[in-house]
């Protein structure tokens, strides 16, 4: 606390510096790059550039989703490959815990985060993962989560109603919402109230009867506890006639799996469930006070391309509404996590010891305030600022990007610091400029030229040597001071 | 051209200077930092308290609609037996019955509070109309403001009803701010003290990395900026919670605890924390609730008590200005379902600990059950006439402030002020 109070002179001049050699993308293609990828570096801004501009790039993203490209990157955990017997059996008899093949599993959608030429598909995936949200931390769920994650991923592009017929007949998701074992004498409601509320059509819209309908259309589905695998008992399904929201079925077959699955699929295609969709891809890419003319416009197209996520995409970012949101969303914690190994360019490789820098990755971004898919109820992490603008994120964001700024931790993985710099000698303000440029892809502001001669206690005006301090052992406190400006925090 | 003065922010300047001073014992200097303004008092801690009183409410959520039949086990009434063939805790291994109710047994680390009349329960509370949604409910009671569409809980308008605005009078444990505390009033939040910026000395008022923070933040307008402030403003006085001994170790090895046992440094230091949010997960058992040999209602129950009477007794003489009070976004049905649990229901008990409380004593109306597969604890007394009593008894704000539009009813579980 006996650090001296040291003070630049009062009156010096903070024009921002001007170091335009070091190219910015438009703000259009700034904008729609930081809303759909988890960071926009140089490399991204010449991939968009090469693919004929922003919205080129953005149809090439969904249009090659799943060309193969993506498949590879980051499929470096074994573990998250056995089947969910092999999983569980490995966890009792000592050899590798299941929580850490969870972890497994939240570092490898880091990973892919940060490395993934497809980032629209990251991006996609990651929003309906939470839609559908089964927690990696949720008991007995473990075994079957990393191929409900493979699931969700494969269809994120497809038909949410393919999707929510995959996943709501997952074992994952009946084992966690108390599907599993429910019978027609006690039916569970668990996984029903939330189909209807969270995965559906939403609060308000439907009734207890439509839940308890729901919940004895889902009675029978059992685990069969030698082999692992999704199994029913007829005996324990309710076979009365059913009433949901429109919907009705005889329910007369003793088998109630595809009556369940023609509720699904009349649930995907309702419009109050298209609504409840497109007001969540909204919030996640266009702003947290989502604009209702543009959510009715995106549930129509939803409605009209049978459910269809791409055409709902292709709409949004073809919208007024997607032009003025720039700057509006705010990063939440993994997505800091993943945008500091991005713009500082982490040569993440394939994990060996358990404190390689991809085994760390969850943890980091749970140091921030939240791991992906660890959000502890059913209706999986938010996506607004308000829950994630808080003092506590405030403070463990300062101290990791301090960290992060030695460019040596959890280890000397980024680019070194003479990557970073432009020819030398340069006056301070066009320094700050050109970092500004890398780091954020846009040019810099007096204020951040100011914070950065505060942190540094230089002056704007000062000639920068390739000797002086501020680019050899004061760069950690010149790139810190960059990396906790609020340009950083927004996507 | 850009001046100092212009493009960044003498406030942080301002703010710098006073807190070098802090040591000098400047009385009641306060700068503003944006939104929020930190006021260093250099007094003993006793003189920081807040203008709203001098004591502390803890709000302890437990998440995921604990079921209040089990914690408080209404004995009396045959149909609580008859609804749960397999959960139902007999009468035998209840503590401190009376003649209806009594507590599960692994609430027996709370006797001592419950014996020295520091401890209370009140059963049959909650929403007046029952709200099965775990997420919508939790808005509704922590918003606790049904004719306005503005997200501002009641705690944030509690804070609100005196002139402090230090960001450290309404206080999160944990990493999010939950809806209770939202609002206008600005509030901190963090997961442990070790967590927080508190103790580093590169945040100490007046470095070069805490004026360059001001600089980046103090004139932005984003929903970050606001936290960053709070951060940075609390920061000062946070510091001073670290010198209060660390007592995690009493408290029973829960999260739970460990949280508590921060709140418990922090209301040490006295620096004017008000509102404390505290959360304990894991509530919602639509499965394996179990019996007194197994289930998941044992180690819950058990961190819930150890933990709570941890807390009292490591505030030692302060427990007198602290009062703690439970709640949970619903309670859950009556008859038990085929997995052993309970699906979602309505009626809860809240407990109410510390400061005001007179205690030893079931409170509420009870309803009565009836075993069907459908049936709910009904609510007889609205939450809001618990946590009015709370906030009447305990501070200087307006309870018509605080829960606008309510008219409390007498549960007559705290002292009158």
């Amino acid at each position: 606390m006996a650090r001296a109070v040291r003070r630049l002179p009062r009156r010096l001049d903070y024009t921002p510096g001007s170091y335009p050699a070091t190219a910015v993308p438009s703000a259009p293609m700034l904008h729609l790059l930081s809303r759909f990828s988890y960071g926009v570096t140089p490399a991204l801004v010449a991939e968009a550039t090469a693919a004929g501009g922003q919205r080129a790039w953005f149809e090439a993203q969904l249009t090659n989703a799943y060309d193969g490209t993506a498949a590879a990157v980051a499929d470096w955990w074994p573990d998250l490959k056995r089947s969910p017997l092999e999983i569980y059996a490995r966890d009792l008899a000592g050899i590798r815990p299941a929580w850490q093949v969870m972890t497994d599993y939240v570092n490898r959608t880091l990973a892919r985060r940060i490395l993934s030429p497809r980032p629209v598909l990251e991006q996609v995936t990651d929003l309906l993962e939470n839609h559908l949200h089964v927690p990696v931390n949720g008991n007995l769920v473990y075994p079957y989560r990393p191929q409900y994650g493979d699931l969700i991923r494969a269809g994120a592009l497809g038909r949410f109603e393919d999707l929510l017929v995959g996943a709501l007949q997952h074992p994952a998701m009946l084992m966690y919402l108390n599907a599993i074992g429910s019978t027609k004498a006690h039916p569970n409601e668990n996984l029903a109230r939330e189909l209807l509320e969270l995965h559906t059509v939403g609060v308000g819209n439907y009734t207890e009867a439509d839940v308890k309908a729901t919940a004895r259309l889902m009675t029978g589905f059992l685990i069969d506890l030698t082999s692992g695998a999704l199994t029913y008992n007829l005996a324990a399904h309710d076979t009365a006639p059913v009433s949901i929201l429109g919907f009705t079925d005889t329910n007369a077959d003793r088998d109630g799996r595809a009556a369940y699955v023609r509720l699904l699929r009349y649930l995907a295609n309702h419009p109050l469930t298209a609504r409840r969709l497109a007001t969540k891809i909204v919030v996640r890419f266009v702003r947290d006070d989502p604009p209702a003319a543009l959510v009715d416009r995106l549930a129509a197209v939803y409605l009209a391309n049978g459910t269809a996520i791409a055409p709902v995409l292709r709409a949004l970012v073809a919208s007024d509404e997607f032009a003025a949101s720039a700057g509006l969303k705010l990063r939440d914690p993994a997505e800091d996590v993943v945008n500091s190994f991005r713009i500082l360019r982490a040569n993440l490789v394939k994990p060996t010891t358990a404190t390689s820098p991809a085994n760390l990755l969850s943890t980091g971004a749970q140091n921030l305030g939240h791991a992906p898919f660890t959000w502890p109820s059913p209706d999986g992490q938010p996506q607004v600022a308000a829950a994630w603008a808080t003092p506590a994120r405030a403070a463990a964001s300062l101290q990791l990007h301090t960290k992060l700024a030695t460019l040596k931790y959890p280890a000397a993985i980024f680019a070194t610091t003479a990557t970073f710099l432009p020819p030398l000698p340069l006056a301070f303000r066009d320094l700050v400029d050109h970092l500004h440029r890398v780091l954020y892809q846009r040019p810099s502001t007096a204020t951040v030229l100011q914070a950065c001669c505060e942190a540094t206690g230089v002056d704007p005006a000062a000639s920068i040597t390739s000797k002086h301090a501020v680019v050899g052992t004061g760069f950690a406190t010149l790139l810190g001071a960059l990396l906790d400006q609020p340009a950083f925090y927004q996507r | 051209m850009m001046t100092t003065d212009e493009a960044c922010c003498p406030e942080m300047r301002a703010m710098s200077r006073r807190g070098v001073l802090q040591g000098a014992a400047l009385l009641g200097a306060s700068a503003t930092i944006g939104s929020a303004v930190v006021t260093i008092a250099g007094a003993a801690p006793a003189a920081a308290a807040s203008t709203l009183g001098t004591g502390t409410i803890v709000v302890l959520s437990l998440r995921g609609a604990a079921d209040g039949l089990s914690l408080v086990v209404p004995h009396g009434d045959a149909a609580y037996y008859a609804a749960r063939p397999t959960i139902a805790i007999p009468k035998t291994s209840l503590l401190a019955a009376d003649s209806f109710f009594g507590l599960h047994p692994k609430l027996a680390p709370l006797l001592p509070l419950w014996n020295a009349g520091t401890l209370a329960a009140v059963h049959a509370t909650g929403l007046p109309v029952a709200n099965r949604s775990h997420f919508a409910a939790m808005e509704q009671l922590e918003d606790a403001d049904p004719g306005s569409a503005a997200r501002v809980g009641w705690l944030n308008r509690m804070i609100g009803t005196d002139t402090d605005t230090s960001p450290l009078q309404g206080l999160a444990l944990g990493s999010l701010v939950p809806t209770s505390l939202q609002g206008p009033e600005g509030a901190l939040s963090m997961p442990s003290l070790a967590d927080s910026l508190a103790g580093d000395p590169a945040y100490a008022p007046g470095t070069p990395r805490t004026v360059s923070l001001g600089c980046a933040w103090s004139k932005d307008s984003s929903p970050m900026a606001t936290a960053m402030r709070s951060t940075l403003a609390a920061t000062p006085k946070l510091a001073t919670a670290l010198t209060q001994p660390d007592r995690t170790s009493t408290y029973g090895g829960s999260d739970l605890g460990a949280a508590l046992a921060t709140v418990a440094r922090v209301i040490k230091a006295g620096i004017g924390v008000s509102a404390v949010t505290v959360d304990q997960g894991d509530w919602d058992m639509h499965t394996d609730l179990g019996t007194l040999t197994k289930g998941r209602m044992l180690a819950n129950a058990g961190d819930l008590a150890t933990a709570i009477a941890a807390f009292f007794a490591d505030l030692g003489t302060l427990a007198s200005n602290v009062t703690l009070v439970t709640i949970s976004e619903f309670g859950r049905r009556v008859a038990e379902n085929s997995n052993a649990g309970l699906d979602h229901g309505w009626g809860n008990v809240m407990f109410v600990a510390g400061a005001g409380v007179k205690g030893g004593k079931y409170y509420g109306t009870w309803p009565g059950l009836t075993n069907s597969l459908d049936a709910d604890l009904t609510v007889t007394t609205d939450y809001r006439s618990v946590l009015a009593e709370i906030v009447a008894a305990r501070t200087t704000a307006s309870t018509a402030t605080v829960f606008p539009g309510f008219s409390p009813t007498t549960v007559g579980v705290m002292r009158t002020a």
